[in-house]
């Protein structure tokens, strides 16, 4: 995990904007219009152009996520795997699209390009954790586990 | 006599559960050294445990953290001992993963003892353009997929007078299928490191950044811990100039692979390309003289420094020089990362190393959502950049993936068009619209609604495509659509009259049906069907089916299969 | 400064050292089409309508941005990167959304402005409008009120209004009411040229009036004993009083250069071969005269719809009671003759018509008028035969009902066997069409009409012709617009040239039919209104007299009306660079299809309208306001085929930017612009 740092750590230089960013939604999980302002502030970068990167990488979110980000490998291994499927089973179960929350702000589901992990196709990660060899019951199982946790 | 143990906890061996082993195996054995390593590149087989010993080396293979492995192992028992499938130990050809897997990845000394750093050593005694002759005798292409002559590119860098030159190793692999950079990073990180020294001593860069995707956390941390101990010994510090090391972070834009993109993304702007000229060499980062080059070019410095350009250009074909590493998956038995010296046919990689059975392959992906299909009749074509492209595929990065006979082209060339399309950065007309039309053409004939016209469209657009766009995002987009055109024109042919999909993959075009006659009625697929598509006398409304394939994976008597659609009717 | 040489479009040219392709092109007298590409700004290097070849790499370039290398060979124009510039553009296209032209202004056959001469009548510039309208429409009194009013059918109003659009026609009607007589084109002085015009009715009239304003004169052949055509003739004084009418044709005189003969018959007292030599060219508008059979027996008991108003009109409106009659058909003409002879003091008139009033072609209104006025309607009726006994006129009648749709798309009607019966009648009226008659000499096509090429009007050599012996009988407004048409022919015919109507496009946000209001962008919210109501002369008198049935609209109520209009076409339908290209490189909107994305638009400035919808992503406005005016108060938000112009946290432009303005001139599509129009 990247190291946390604090914005007044960092050189008010424009290349930091997108440490300055990850750092923001490491600790709160997406960039709030209220981040975005003091960054836009520290760094003198008008906030169009702050939400202009923001907006540019799949990383960042505007919006909270869930207390777990559910992340569907689509990789081509996991796709030709039956990643689909995979995403399709996770929406029937927990009543999320790609891209949605839950009500409950439990769980977040995203489509995600390659984890790197192409050999247990098809995989998942939970909040990081890779969950590899999924079928559909082993899916559930996991699912079930968290829903039980939370 | 055991020596010590290792555990393979790259993301992979993570994956399967490596760390769990590692866990039990750290709590049950008290008197043995356990060490964490990364990738063999055997990944099918994860978690690996290797047992040194002082006969040598012992892998165990799928290893659970249960009493009964812990037994096993200790008493270096021949069950569950890695079978490594095929002709793989004699086709491979280990030169830059040697020390992959096998050595301690954040241990400056393993390293060192392992010939490490001897590279750079030889380098330091070396003025600057004999270092760069070094890699240009080596013949060193690009690994990241353009094959851009290395010590060309070097040479360019080196001319510079800025005071200020920037060196940028490419770590931000993002091919989706691609995990050789991330597993050079997490296993051998001083290799990759090493190799940037070089190339800073070679070239006079003053700052070294290294732009890795943030999906790779253990690389990162690897990176981070090998960073802390070249700052400790200063191995930095060359010919009197400290250099200077930076890990950045990437934030998720496949684009930011493209030199120029990557470059603004580092300036912290949208990470769009720029137009070349100037090239980065001449005016890169914040206006600073800039070279790039991927992770496993710099992998393979170090070694080239080691043994001499000449020896290392012994290895290879003509244009294309030493080994290449390919990540393996998709339909085969032994994925996983492997290292062949360039000109090995692409037939043994499948067949040899993969595992994959003869006649159950249609056609190999290579160079992912940039790349082309080759299919099988070309499998004796050998892999070397040239051969590659007169293919209508190219190098790329290293992703490698088997298509079975069982998959749909169409669908194939679909999915990475998907791809593109949501990774194009959105600047050129061409890219930027184009792909998602030629998107929305391949949903239409996925859908069962395309025409033959499309196709002709298709190959058309593609074309301009890759005229019409800057970098090399667009200009190689369309690949995976105009080479699957070439090879299968047929199964797009009878997507577009015959509305049949023969690999079953297009769910419009198939139809989920009950077998009957074996059915034992045990309800397992109307329970697990979510949209309640199958009627009590278990009949598929198909009309009403997402084609989910929920049921089939439950039904305890495969009786229910995916059908040609309209095929069989009640 | 050193020197380079270069090689375009195959001609050598030494330029200094350092340049853009484009600009050593521009010196060398070479246009390449440029988006988004601005001096003003750094360069994007995006849109890539720019490119050009590159013979010696074979790479297609951004010439904008690509520097000009000593010994390069570069194609500007070769069909390769025309198809790539076009292939560029109808990319542009297929995301782009917006309205080139209001829909009324499409619908209209003539293309008048409809949406600028609303404007102008809403504004009280009557003289304006009647400019406008006259550019392309020369008898604004009579379509003005005769008119069945194609524009008002496309009408967006109907989306919050139903069946209530804009009374666009009646903006026509009061322009020309009010001034028609005091304009004046402003006309070249005559040429020489001169052109012969067999027909003085509308098409024959335009010919002559587009000629006259390039200078051509012209000899008008009458048959009748007054111009005017059908419009004297065919459509009753009640519709269009022949004062006005006469108001009218005055003016064509007072033009100079154009003189009408009456009373001259073409194979009679004037010859087409004699008019061929004599005249620089011919023009052929001879009308549509002759009433179609009604194919029943003993079909010469009735009279032809058209020759029975003709009668009446010659006699100015005045005739006998026709007593109890039996109109035949369904179309204008038939509502002509039972409204006629109402007025001509008929206490019984019948209107048959062999399918249900929903397939009637005449215009509901004049139906709704003629019913008003006592008209009894039998549907799905059908003459078999006529005869007399007794000297009283007796018409068998078959009852139909409604088969299969033909080609046409309306239902068929079959006569339901045995279902014969007969009526008496007075006086019996074929009012079921007409048909050309053609004087000798002429090509025919399959119908019996002038056969001519319709991009120019041309029949054969120096024979051009238009109207109703063209199309076979059709509207007023149609006609005007084929005779604009074989004027222009004739004008180019002159210059040994073929006229043909400039390639244009129009992308469109789509039929009102298959729009909402959300889905529309408005200038100003629209008024809450509903249409005007036009207002009627008393029914008694509208039965007894041929008064003009309804009134013109006041200029309050023609000035209230016109709030009522979308303004729907695009601010920058001038000054569109992607139309202008699109045009000259022949792309189309519809070339490339695929999902739009759709905006927000945003109309929160008091004074700027910013429409994503038309955005093509060149980014000049971002760059103009970031680098020119150091500002940034635009950007680019997400990436790929989302990529979207964007303000601070969407917030509207601040009020400032009504002063600065600098981007707006810069937008080549008018996705940014004034709030305003002309």
């Amino acid at each position: 995990m990247p190291e946390k740092m604090l914005l007044k750590e960092m050189e008010k230089d424009q290349s930091n904007l997108i440490r300055a960013l990850q750092s923001v939604q490491e600790n709160e999980g997406f960039v709030s219009d209220e981040r975005l302002k003091d960054i836009s502030n520290y760094f003198s970068i008008p906030p169009v152009e702050v939400e202009g990167v923001i907006s540019f990488y799949a990383q960042f979110k505007r919006t909270k996520p869930g207390k777990y980000i559910i992340s569907v490998c689509d990789g081509t291994a996991c796709h030709i795997k039956g990643a689909n499927l995979i995403s399709n089973w996770i929406s029937d179960e927990l009543g999320i699209k790609d891209g949605e929350t839950d009500s409950e702000d439990l769980f977040t589901l995203e489509t995600v390009a390659c984890l790197g992990c192409c050999s247990l196709a098809p995989v998942i990660a939970i909040n990081g954790k890779v969950y590899g060899n999924l079928e559909r019951k082993s899916l559930l199982k996991i699912l079930r586990k968290f829903k039980k946790e939370a | 006599m055991i020596k010590r143990i290792k555990i393979g906890t790259g993301s992979c061996g993570v994956a399967a559960g490596a760390d769990e082993v590692f866990d039990f195996f750290s709590e049950n054995i008290k008197d043995i050294e356990l060490v964490e390593v990364g990738c063999i590149g055997h990944c099918y087989a994860e978690p690996i445990i290797e047992v040194e010993t002082d006969k040598g080396s012992i892998f165990y293979e799928k290893v659970e953290p249960k009493k009964e492995f812990l037994e096993k192992i200790l008493n270096l028992e021949n069950s569950s001992r890695l079978q490594v499938g095929g002709n793989r130990t004699k086709k491979e050809f280990l030169k830059v993963t040697e020390l992959a897997g096998k050595i301690d990845p954040v241990s400056y000394d393993e390293y060192k003892s392992n010939s490490g750093y001897n590279g750079l050593a030889k380098a330091l005694l070396m003025k600057p353009e004999e270092v760069v002759e070094q890699v240009k005798i080596s013949g060193l292409r690009g690994r990241g997929g353009g094959g851009f002559p290395t010590g060309l590119k070097w040479s360019f860098l080196a001319a510079q007078k800025d005071e200020e030159k920037v060196l940028i190793c490419n770590a931000d692999e993002g091919d989706p299928g691609a995990f050789m950079d991330r597993s050079m990073m997490e296993s051998v990180p001083h290799q990759v490191m090493e190799g940037m020294l070089i190339a800073a001593h070679a070239t006079g860069a003053s700052s070294i950044f290294i732009y890795v995707r943030a999906e790779y956390p253990l690389a990162i941390k690897n990176l981070k811990i090998a960073i802390e101990d070249i700052i400790k010994y200063k191995i930095n510090h060359i010919n009197g100039r400290k250099i200077f090391i930076k890990i950045k972070e990437g934030a998720g834009a496949f684009v930011c692979g493209e030199e120029t993109a990557m470059i603004n993304s580092l300036e912290g702007k949208r990470g769009t390309p720029r137009f070349r000229p100037p090239f980065p060499t001449d005016k890169g980062y914040k206006g600073h003289p800039t070279l790039i080059n991927n992770v496993e070019t710099f992998a393979n410095i170090p070694i080239i420094l080691r043994e001499g350009g000449t020896k290392y250009a012994k290895l290879g074909t003509k244009n294309s020089k030493g080994t290449k590493l390919f990540a393996l998956a998709g339909d085969l038995k032994y994925s996983g990362l492997v290292e062949v010296p360039m000109g090995i046919t692409i037939g043994e990689i499948v067949y040899e190393i993969g595992g994959a059975v003869k006649g159950e392959v249609k056609a190999v992906q290579i160079g992912g959502p940039s790349g082309g299909c080759i299919p099988a009749e070309h499998f004796d074509t050998p892999v070397d950049y040239d051969s590659l492209t007169s293919l209508g595929a190219i190098m790329g990065s290293g992703g490698l993936i088997v298509i079975g006979n069982n998959r749909c082209m169409v669908e194939t060339a679909r999915y990475f068009l998907d791809f593109t399309a949501r990774e194009s950065c959105g600047k050129c007309t061409f890219c930027r619209i184009g792909t998602t039309r030629m998107l929305e053409t391949l949903e239409r004939i996925t859908a069962g609604d395309g025409c033959e016209e499309d196709i002709t469209f298709l190959q058309d657009l593609g074309d301009k495509i890759k005229k019409g766009s800057l970098c090399g995002l667009g200009q190689t987009a369309p690949n995976p659509v105009i080479s699957t055109i070439r090879y299968y024109k047929d199964e797009y042919l009878r997507h577009v009259n015959e509305k049949q999909c023969n690999a079953l993959e297009c769910n419009a075009l198939v139809d989920v049906f009950i077998d009957k006659e074996n059915c034992i009625e045990c309800g397992l697929c109307i329970k697990n069907c979510p949209i309640d598509a199958i009627s009590d006398d278990f009949i598929v409304d198909n009309s009403k089916c997402t084609r989910c394939n929920s049921c089939i994976e439950v039904c305890p008597k495969n009786t229910i299969s995916r059908i040609p659609g309209g095929g069989i009717s009640e | 400064m050193s020197k380079i040489k270069i090689t375009i479009d195959g001609k050598n040219y030494t330029a200094e050292k350092g340049k853009t392709i484009l600009s050593v092109a521009k010196e060398m007298g070479i246009e390449i089409p440029t988006l988004c590409y601005n001096e003003k700004i750094s360069n994007s290097n995006s849109c890539f309508v720019c490119v050009v070849k590159d013979i010696k790499t074979g790479k297609f370039l951004p010439s904008c941005s690509a520097t000009a290398s000593d010994g390069m060979v570069i194609e500007a124009s070769s069909p390769e990167v025309v198809d790539m510039r076009k292939t560029a553009l109808n990319l542009l296209l297929s995301e782009h959304t917006g309205d080139c032209e209001a829909p009324c202004t499409i619908a209209c056959p003539a293309q008048a402005s409809v949406e600028e001469y609303v404007r102008a009548g809403k504004n009280g510039n009557h003289l304006e409008g009647l400019k406008i309208i006259k550019e392309r429409i020369p008898l604004p009194i009579s379509i003005g009120r005769v008119c069945p009013r194609f524009c008002e059918q496309d009408c967006r109003r109907n989306i919050t209004d139903k069946d209530e659009p804009v009374a666009i026609n009646d903006f026509k009607r009061l322009a020309a009411d009010l001034h028609y007589e005091e304009y004046m084109e402003e006309r070249p002085n005559l040429n020489g040229k001169k052109v012969a015009i067999v027909g003085g009715g509308p098409a024959g009239l335009s010919v002559a009036y587009f000629l006259r304003l390039q200078g051509v004169s012209s000899d008008i052949f009458e048959m009748m004993e007054k111009p005017g055509g059908m419009l004297r003739y065919g459509i009753p004084e009640y519709r269009l009083p022949k004062f006005l009418l006469d108001k009218e044709i005055a003016h064509f005189e007072k033009m100079g250069g154009i003189k009408i003969h009456c009373n001259k018959k073409l194979g009679e007292d004037i010859q087409l071969d004699d008019l061929k030599s004599k005249y620089d060219a011919v023009a052929i508008t001879v009308g549509s005269w002759k009433p179609s059979s009604m194919r029943a027996e003993g079909e010469e008991h009735s009279v032809g719809g058209i020759h029975w108003l003709e009668k009446i009109a010659s006699n100015n409106w005045q005739g006998e009671n026709p007593g109890k009659t039996i109109v035949i058909g369904g179309g204008n003409t038939a509502m002509d003759c039972v409204r006629t002879a109402v007025r001509l003091g008929s206490k019984e008139v019948y209107c048959y018509y062999r399918r249900t009033e929903k397939e009637m072609p005449a215009e509901q209104i004049e139906i709704d008028e003629a019913r008003e006025e006592g008209v009894i309607f039998k549907f799905l009726s059908a003459p078999v035969k006529v005869r007399i006994e007794n000297g009283q006129k007796i018409i068998t009648c078959n009852e139909m009902k409604l088969g299969e749709p033909d080609a046409s798309g309306r239902r068929r009607p079959v006569p339901i066997p045995n279902s014969e019966y007969d009526i008496e009648a007075d006086t019996i009226i074929a009012a079921i069409g007409q048909k050309t008659i053609t004087p000798d000499g002429l090509k025919l096509n399959k119908w019996g009409d002038v056969d001519i090429n319709t991009d120019n009007g041309q029949m054969d050599e120096n024979v051009f012709s238009a109207g109703d012996c063209v199309s076979g009988p059709a509207t007023v407004v149609e006609a005007v617009a084929g005779a604009r048409i074989a004027a222009l022919g004739i004008l180019a015919f002159f210059k040994n040239e073929k006229y043909k109507k400039a390639y244009e496009i129009n992308v469109s946000r789509g039929h009102w039919q298959s729009l909402k209001k959300d889905d529309l962008v408005f200038l100003n919210e629209p008024i809450v209104r509903s249409r005007q109501k036009l207002s009627y002369i008393p029914l008694e008198e509208r039965k007894t007299t041929f008064k003009e049935t309804t009134r013109t609209f006041t200029e309050e109520e023609i000035a209230k009306e016109g709030e009522r209009c979308f303004e729907c076409s695009c601010t920058a339908k001038s000054e569109c660079k992607l139309k202008d290209y699109s045009e000259e490189y022949a792309a189309h909107p519809e070339a490339i299809q695929g999902a739009k994305r759709i905006f927000n638009y945003d109309t929160r400035h008091p004074e700027i309208i910013l429409d994503r919808n038309k955005c093509i992503k060149c980014g000049a406005c971002v760059k103009i306001c970031k680098e020119v005016i150091n500002k940034t108060l635009l950007g680019f938000v997400n990436r790929g085929f989302e990529t979207n112009l964007a303000t601070e946290f969407d917030a509207p432009l601040p009020d400032s930017c009504t002063e600065c303005g600098a981007c707006i001139p810069e937008c080549p599509v008018g996705a940014l612009d004034w709030r305003k129009k002309a």
